[in-house]
């Protein structure tokens, strides 16, 4: 029998009415002997159109004659690990270069062929065929109702506004892919947009999804906008603070952390991976993060209006007038996005593989998990405390923290040391011995600087599109007037005139604030009353304020420094305040200051105020109420106090209750949005969802931007079997609903 | 007229062009910004009835385009996200396929277009800016056109010229190219925006179609460059895919990111003729069958997959 044949199979091998055959013997002759086979003739032929029904071209698993013939690659042993090793020691003798490639090519499909001719009866077998990790289970979801919200986020040309996402585990690749595609993609749907646009609602997805925001990688085109593209990147430095940056580091260690749990290990394997070079490299790398964030801090604070002015534009641009939009396409993304943090919050967020074993993993997990305990206990429970707990930047921040802290605390000595090794072994000349070690500190100081700008920068002010106020005489007093007479949205437009215009004014940035809270935006409420404090750092109205703004977004940290620095800078009670403690503030420290206040003058119905909000910071809500009712009979006529009495109660359990503290808010102040939907709250929560309804109806009515209610809404007609007023709902067709729900 | 689900977003779907009740369909979890992705070749029941699967291939990431081979009927090309283009064979079974994994874009492959003229040989364009030449019988690209400066979204052969091709590209241009000639034979500024896709006439061979960010579709004849044959507005987003009639010289069908389905005739008046309003989502792929007169496919990023008649309801039971 000619070679040949023995090789190919001869005419036996090819399969009848199949004109491809991947046999690697057929590859082997082909490539030994050098000519084509005849298999390879038969697949240039071109089948003829078969018009008829038929699967006669398709593999259909039971093809019993393609399996029995010899040398087909149905025919496992016959693979050359088995008898491929037999036939090439008989051909030893021949040209073993080639023979040697030819073998290359057939086990390793995966690298590039270096040379040699191939056919289709040659193809490699792809064995490499494993799949991306699944994620199957609820991260998987989370993370795809997540990127449609971005996805979808076109259609009503709304800022994407993403809700926080638990920890997904994402690798580096998997965050390239999702920096790069959804830049690029981003161009393409939000073609209406601006340039700026774009970018802050890429920015959105990957700050979110904790990506470092690099998107020049493959951002802007060239040449196009160059101008937008230059004032991006100046303000991209604003919106995306620091630890983004940083995040290459961060998602490199972490990963590291995943493959070696002991930290010790992970110099040791780097070395290995890299080679000793690879410090220096690393370090170099460092480096140019470093510069970069040396610019970015140049441009911050001055750059805080230019800022503020951009999102007016993007916000602007995104008004979309399509009405297709409007009614039928906006409402899969709301009804996505509310579908989404169920999801979130019935999660119980489990410690799964994406999980490092290692402690700032476990920790931050369990800090997770704490939160998330308090979320889904109190979800459906008055003030939107769950919901607003949906502060994206609040996730970032507990991440950045525990990442400071853990990683100075625990790996500099490692790193120190094993670099020290290296160093003693010469790999690295003196000169970088020091640099790496002067960038390292750099690095950690940059860490901190970093995270600092972040808290300020996450407070950025996000005015209206289109007021009417501006220009107008006196926005400040029109502005008053209007907030006393309760029309909360036009007192916003018209304080937002005021700070635009005075940007200085502490009042106006006080008043913007108090009017969002009451209006139930909490973000925005914390950036204006931050501008006040920017502006006036004593005004205790204003740290009372952010107080209690931080304690609505679960914010301990912060709402402890400010509760704090009212005391300090409050003139009866200041002595009582040790600047010393001013670094390190412990909850037990600063409620026994407000007691002994509280002792001081038992009269004072703010110290009586503090201490609630203390107390529900520690989530001991009884004393809570009691505080609050203190204050009340102090000050029976502030209807914020009666609101936060009925949000305590709310989520002490005690919901009956709350709705009468929230019904004395609302006779106070009938304009009070945050009661109208609180009081919505308490009544979904005693399962009366009708009433809810009507309840968060009348708070839209009056604030149509109350996100959260919107969300609350929808919850609610689900479960009172009203989907018929979902389409309503999510093309916020107001006045259906208010048809429907009279109050 | 029938209905498929697919359990990731539809990127693309193209009638085979061996049998008439064929059709492949490249899909991508997440939209394809991450995960995982699948290849569905699909059969059309013979009278109204469901679609049925008969093979589906899984990758490592999203599939974002795939091209039935003009030579064999068994034989798939898939552009994939994370760049490879790989090679199906229907006739193998499923642990011999991918029958070919090429690696060569650097960046994430986008459409994959088979030569009708010289039916050994296919483009893919990628946007790591470049568009390659493969054949059949070779492991690695014949050719790599590089000129473009940002990604490259399709390229199309012409039905006529085996040798020449267009390409369309972000960075504002389409090109013409001939295979043997080592630049660009044309260069056509033909959008403000980002051209998403192209395709030839296939009774003219000068005339090509280029669909972009800016809403529009531009006709263009080669000869005469200048402005455009036709300019088609009426999607109201990006315009995805633009696709020429194999039946009819002026008709064209688009989708676009206003979920929309349309079907053009450049040489009238009101050149929109039908519009399907069917997808949910970003309509992302669209074909016109070369054996059935007026048969349609769409797929988009609601995981489904429609064929219709052209003039009948999509949505149709």
């Amino acid at each position: 029998m000619a070679m040949r044949d023995l090789v190919t199979g001869g005419a036996a091998c090819a399969v009848p009415g199949s004109s491809s055959s991947s046999n690697p013997f057929g590859a082997l002759a082909n490539a030994l002997i050098g000519s084509s086979s005849k298999t390879q003739e038969r697949l240039k032929e071109i089948p003829t159109s078969a018009t008829t029904y038929s699967d006669g071209n398709v593999y259909t698993g039971t093809d019993e004659p393609l399996t029995t013939l010899p040398g087909s690659e149905f025919d496992r042993p016959l693979q050359p690990n088995v008898q491929g090793a037999e036939f090439f020691r008989g051909f030893h003798s021949a040209d073993q270069s080639r023979l040697a490639d030819v073998w290359e090519e057939i086990h390793n499909p995966q690298l590039p062929y270096s040379q040699g001719r191939g056919s289709l009866t040659h193809l490699p077998i792809e064995q490499n065929n494993q799949l991306q990790p699944d994620f199957d289970g609820p991260p998987q979801r989370v993370l795809s109702s997540f990127l449609h919200s971005f996805v979808n986020s076109n259609q009503g040309g709304i800022p994407f506004r993403p809700t926080p996402l638990p920890v997904l585990g994402l690798s580096e690749g998997d965050k390239q892919c999702i920096r790069d595609r959804s830049s690029i993609m981003a161009r393409h749907f939000f073609a209406d947009k601006s340039e700026d646009f774009i970018n802050a609602q890429v920015n959105a997805l990957l700050s979110s999804l904790d990506i470092d925001g690099d998107i020049r990688a493959r951002g802007p085109l060239p040449g196009r906008f160059r101008e937008l593209e230059d004032y991006w990147n100046e303000s991209q430095g604003m919106m995306k603070p620091g630890p983004h940056a940083a995040d290459g580091w961060v998602a490199e260690y972490t990963q590291r952390r995943v493959e070696h749990g002991d930290p010790n290990a992970w110099a040791h394997s780097f070395e290995l991976q890299h080679g000793a070079n690879g410090w220096a490299s690393e370090f170099e790398h460092e480096q140019s993060q470093i510069a970069s964030l040396n610019q970015m801090k140049g441009a911050n604070i001055a750059n805080l209006a230019a800022m503020e002015q951009t999102r007016m534009l993007a916000h602007t641009l995104a008004q979309n007038n399509d009405p297709k939009f409007q009614n039928s396409k906006f409402l899969q993304f709301v009804s996505k996005m509310s579908r989404g943090e169920i999801i979130m919050e019935d999660n119980q967020v489990k410690p799964n593989a994406v999980s490092a074993p290692g402690d700032w993993a476990t920790e931050y997990q369990q800090q997770f998990n704490g939160g998330h305990a308090w979320a889904d206990q109190f979800a459906h429970e008055a003030n939107g405390w769950a919901s607003e707990f949906a502060a994206e930047h609040d996730q970032n921040g507990l991440v950045d923290d525990q990442w400071v802290n853990e990683f100075s605390k625990l790996h500099v000595q490692d790193w120190a040391e094993e670099f020290g090794n290296q160093f003693g072994e010469g790999a690295l000349g003196e000169n970088s011995a020091d640099n790496w070690a002067n960038g390292y500190d750099d690095y950690l100081n940059e860490q901190i600087a970093a995270k600092q700008r972040s808290e300020t920068s996450r407070g950025v002010y996000e005015f209206s599109d289109m007021n009417p106020y501006v220009g107008h005489p006196n926005p400040l007093k029109e502005g008053q007037e209007l907030f006393r007479k309760g029309l909360l949205s036009e007192a916003v437009l018209a304080l937002e005139a005021e700070v635009l215009k005075n940007s200085d004014n502490a009042e106006g940035w006080r008043l913007l604030g108090i009017a969002h809270a009451e209006n139930d935006d909490d973000q925005q409420a914390i950036a204006a009353m931050m501008r006040a404090q920017e502006v006036d750092p004593t005004n205790l109205e204003v740290l009372l304020a952010l107080g209690v703004s931080h304690t609505n977004e679960l914010e301990q940290a912060a709402a402890l420094k400010y509760l704090y620095s009212w005391l300090r800078h409050h003139p009866k009670y200041g002595t009582l305040a040790r600047p010393e403690m001013s670094d390190s503030l412990y909850y037990a420290d600063v409620a026994r200051l407000f007691n002994e206040a509280a002792q001081m003058s038992p009269e004072d119905a703010d110290v009586h105020v503090v201490l609630g909000v203390l107390f529900n910071l520690s989530r001991e809500f009884d004393k809570a109420i009691a505080s609050f009712k203190t204050a009340l009979k102090l000050k029976p006529r502030d209807y914020s106090l009666w609101n936060k009495l009925g949000a305590t109660q709310a989520n002490s359990v005690q919901s009956a209750d709350a709705i009468d503290a929230y019904q004395q808010a609302l006779d106070l102040k009938p304009n009070y949005v945050r009661a109208w939907a609180n009081m919505g709250i308490s009544y979904a929560n005693q399962g009366m969802y009708e009433e809810s309804i009507r309840y968060y109806v009348r708070a839209l009515a009056m604030n149509p931007k109350a996100d959260n209610a919107w969300q609350y809404l929808r919850i609610s007609l689900s479960c009172a079997s009203r989907n018929d007023m979902m389409q309503a709902c999510d093309s916020r067709n107001l006045d259906v609903l208010q048809k429907e729900f009279p109050l | 007229m029938p209905l498929f689900k697919t359990p990731f977003n539809g990127y693309s779907v193209k009638f085979s062009p061996f049998y008439e009740h064929r059709l492949a369909v490249a899909t991508a979890q997440n939209f394809g910004i991450l995960g995982n992705g699948r290849l569905h070749v699909l059969d059309l029941s013979p009278s109204p009835g469901p679609i049925s699967e008969i093979a589906a291939f899984d990758t490592a990431d999203g599939v974002y385009d795939v091209a039935w081979s003009e030579s064999h009927d068994s034989l798939l090309v898939a552009a994939v996200a994370d760049g490879s283009v790989k090679l199906y064979d229907l006739s193998l079974p499923p642990a011999s396929n991918p029958v070919r994994s090429l690696h060569e874009h650097t960046r994430e492959a986008h459409s994959a277009d088979y030569n009708p003229v010289r039916r050994d040989s296919f483009l893919t364009a990628s946007w790591d800016d470049t568009v390659k030449l493969w054949t059949v019988d070779r492991p690695t690209s014949v050719r790599t056109f590089k000129e473009h400066a940002y990604c490259v979204y399709s390229a199309a052969w012409n039905p006529r010229h085996g040798d020449v091709f267009a390409s369309a590209s972000g960075d504002c241009t389409a090109r013409v190219w001939d295979v043997r000639e080592p630049c660009s034979t044309m260069i056509l500024p033909a959008h403000e925006f980002e051209i998403l896709s192209c395709d030839w006439n296939k009774y003219d061979d000068c005339v090509i179609a280029t669909a972009s960010v800016d809403k529009s579709i531009k006709v263009w004849d080669v000869r005469s460059y200048r402005v455009p044959v036709a300019v088609l507005n009426g999607h109201s987003y990006a315009v995805r895919k633009v696709k020429f009639s194999p039946h009819r010289g002026s008709l064209i069908a688009s989708c676009s990111y206003d979920m929309t389905v349309c079907l053009w005739d450049y040489m009238v008046e009101d050149a929109l003729i039908g519009r399907y309003d069917h997808h949910t989502e970003f309509a992302v792929g669209v074909d016109m069958s070369v054996l059935v007169e007026g048969l349609l496919a769409s797929t988009g990023w609601d995981e489904l997959v429609y064929v219709w008649q052209h003039g009948t309801d999509p949505r149709a039971p």
